[in-house]
């Protein structure tokens, strides 16, 4: 077969894929945009050109939704890498019952967001709640306390469920990185007299900062875009504290009924987490440079 | 070769006129969209409305959509959108109306009967009307009322016969009413329409206005006796301190439980809410009575909602859909309805049925209705405006009650350029 026909047939088998990537990604992509550039109300649009991304620049709820959009973000990652790193060395030094805490500690990965966020929900009910009965009884607070109802403990609450729900995947990622470290790295380590911190600081962290990086970008460009937790357990409320983007999208789209203002902010977030995937490109080609 | 295309042709037709009669023969299937067919004292009554529906009208197939309360618009808007909408629904009529979301009835109510069309009075069918055209058949309703636990004010030393009558005297019972761990009531700042619709009463309750007659403009901080009313009814949970605590992530849902648990002594209700309450707790059963809501002004209103089945737009069967919306106003199930679910029918001729006048309760709620105003307000931003604009005011007061001026000044202005962006 010469050159020409081993493209074409390339071109034939990679066809089909492009076509459904385009008609699940490609066009709906388009077709946000388009609705962007529209005043919808319900089925009717008019054509506004770029009057909705203007009305969102002077727009005081979303530049509110986009700090607490980083808030969340910047929070939910540190305590997903934090804790599942921690997790992650524990499991790693382990020698028995390794596969059952691994089973164990995934369980809230493998719950749906929303069911884990209802059962959340109820915990932290503020009068029939567990979660305060327990600390009642513990003598740890006098009064019930409304999680959901403050803004800082709101924003605390979505935050703990969300790395609830985060930390195993985390930790998951880590733990693989760790039993790729060669284990003469700790021989030579340990022959030299280093401790605990001085073989994590100078063997560990090197060989996971790779896969540190990488799974911050991921986590980034994953929770920045989170909905389930947040949309069932406030709304965004109270009083907007923890409305972050994609609710806020959410709640313009289908409670406001403004579909061409929630598609300005669609937009707006694939900006985002466009300029955070570039990031991600860019570490990745830095290590595969550095490694060949 | 002849032969066997030939074979192959006859299968091919024999095939394809197979498939067309079974699609002939499959029945005509109409889904179902309310807020409240996950409610479950209603479950039966539903579930046998379309058993009975189905076999006098074997060719059809009516398909509940169930779909929780808060989810309920949202989930409609989304699937009008993508123009497969359910073809009943009860939704807010001017708004999804406005929005293209609904099918004009006209043509269908105008084919009525006489007889079947005097049973909804010109008022009653107005609040179904966007732009003169009927978008929906009104079906049941409810009135707010205060409701009390009967056990709980007897045991505070109050007499049920003499419920207050002002504000003042609210907050005199209400400060008898609470207690260690029980409070004599629940301020509701979830986020719902239900948060709207009580402070709705509040502030007409002392003559105040949310809005001007048109709707063109938001009153509620530029109407002193609104701001007062908004100030005493939030200032129950902070002030007065006789609401429950978490204001903020209280509903309906939550009021009700907290009722039911004799956690609070009063409620701010329909006559549904104690049908859930006893559903919750049957210890509740007849434990409750009802009085107009307090009020500093005379002949204050109170607010009626007011429940329509519609066909959505999307609908490709709406013959069908129209044929069980007449079927579910019927009297059985309207009197099936307001004795499981205690929902009040809005046909004229069924105010005055014995079954409906067996039940006092229901006839109180009746006369305190005499006097109320229709809800939903007719505007087609009204289903955003209630669920998330005044809903935030109301929770950002709770948490700075010291700024409620301000927060309600930006809502006015928020407001009347919304009502008048349509």
């Amino acid at each position: 077969m010469n050159a020409r026909l081993r493209r074409k047939a390339g071109l034939a088998f990679v066809a089909p894929t492009a076509l459904f990537l385009a008609a699940v990604i490609v066009f709906p992509l388009a077709h946000a945009f388009y609705t962007s550039l529209h005043r919808v109300r319900g089925l009717n649009a008019t054509f506004i050109g770029f009057g909705n991304y203007a009305r969102l620049a002077d727009d005081a709820t979303f530049w509110h939704s986009l700090g607490v959009s980083f808030a969340f973000t910047a929070s939910a990652v540190a305590l997903h890498l934090g804790i599942g790193l921690a997790l992650a060395l524990v499991v790693n030094e382990l020698r028995a019952a390794r596969t059952a805490l691994r089973i164990v500690f995934l369980t809230p990965w493998m719950v749906a967001p929303a069911v884990g966020a209802t059962i959340w929900l109820w915990l932290l009910e503020p009068q029939f709640g567990v979660v305060n009965y327990l600390l009642r009884a513990a003598g740890a607070i006098a009064a019930p306390v409304a999680w959901l109802g403050e803004p800082g403990t709101a924003l605390a609450s979505v935050v703990a469920v969300d790395v609830w729900r985060g930390v195993p995947f985390v930790m998951l990622l880590m733990l693989a990185g760790l039993q790729t470290i060669p284990i003469e790295q700790y021989e030579a380590a340990s022959i030299d007299g280093a401790g605990a911190w001085t073989r994590f600081r100078f063997v560990t962290w090197p060989n996971l900062r790779y896969l540190v990086v990488v799974a911050t970008t991921l986590d980034v460009i994953n929770t920045i875009r989170h909905y389930d937790i947040i949309g069932v357990m406030t709304g965004g409320g109270p009083a907007g504290a923890t409305e972050v983007l994609p609710v806020l999208i959410y709640n313009t789209a289908f409670r406001g009924n403004r579909l061409g203002e929630a598609a300005a902010i669609g937009v707006a977030l694939l900006g985002i987490v466009l300029v955070l995937a570039v990031v991600y490109v860019r570490t990745a080609r830095l290590d595969d440079g550095t490694r060949r | 070769m002849n032969r066997s295309i030939g074979s192959l042709i006859a299968v091919a037709v024999a095939a394809l006129a197979w498939s067309v009669g079974a699609a002939a023969q499959q029945p005509i299937v109409v889904q179902w969209q309310t807020a409240n067919l996950t409610e479950s004292q209603y479950e039966p009554v539903w579930k046998q409305t379309i058993v009975e529906f189905e076999a006098a009208n074997p060719g059809i197939k009516v398909e509940p959509v169930l779909v929780a309360r808060k989810d309920h618009w949202t989930k409609f808007v989304a699937a009008s959108q993508a123009r497969k909408a359910p073809c009943i629904v009860s939704v807010d009529v001017t708004t999804a109306a406005y929005n293209g979301y609904l099918m004009p009835l006209d043509k269908y109510w105008n084919a009525e009967p006489a007889a079947f069309r005097s049973a909804w009075s010109d008022a009653m069918l107005s609040s179904a009307k966007w732009k003169g055209q009927l978008y929906g058949l009104p079906i049941w309703g409810g009135t707010y009322a205060e409701i009390y636990n009967r056990d709980l004010v007897v045991k505070a030393g109050l007499d049920p016969n003499k419920p207050p009558q002002t504000f003042d005297e609210y907050v005199a019972w209400g400060k008898k009413l609470t207690g260690n761990d029980r409070w004599a009531t629940a301020v509701l700042g979830g986020k719902t329409d239900t948060t709207t619709r009580v402070l709705l009463m509040w502030i007409w309750a002392n003559g105040g206005e949310a809005f001007n007659a048109d709707m063109t403009e938001a009153t509620f901080a530029k109407n002193p006796r609104s701001l007062e009313a908004i100030k005493f009814y939030l200032g129950l949970a902070d002030k007065s301190a006789i609401a429950a605590p978490a204001p903020t992530t209280t509903n309906y849902l939550e009021q009700t439980n907290l009722y039911a648990q004799g956690k609070i002594a009063t409620m701010r209700n329909a006559y549904w809410a104690i049908a859930k309450v006893v559903g919750d707790n049957p210890a509740m059963a007849g434990k409750s009575f009802v009085a107009p809501p307090p009020a500093n002004v005379p002949n204050a209103p109170t607010l009626s909602t007011v429940t329509a089945s519609s066909i959505s737009a999307s609908c490709q069967h709406p013959d069908a859909a129209w044929k069980f919306i007449k079927f579910d106003a019927d009297r059985k199930w309207s009197i099936a309805r307001a004795k499981v679910a205690n929902w009040m029918p809005l046909r004229n001729d069924l105010a005055d049925d014995p079954e409906i006048k067996a039940d006092p309760l229901l006839g109180q709620f009746v006369r305190i209705g005499r006097n109320a105003r229709s809800y939903p307000l007719p505007h087609p931003a009204w289903a955003e405006i209630a669920a998330n604009d005044i809903v935030d005011a109301v929770q950002k007061a709770l948490l700075a009650p010291d700024k409620t001026d301000e927060i309600f000044r930006d809502l006015d202005a928020r407001l009347t350029k919304k009502l008048r962006d349509i």
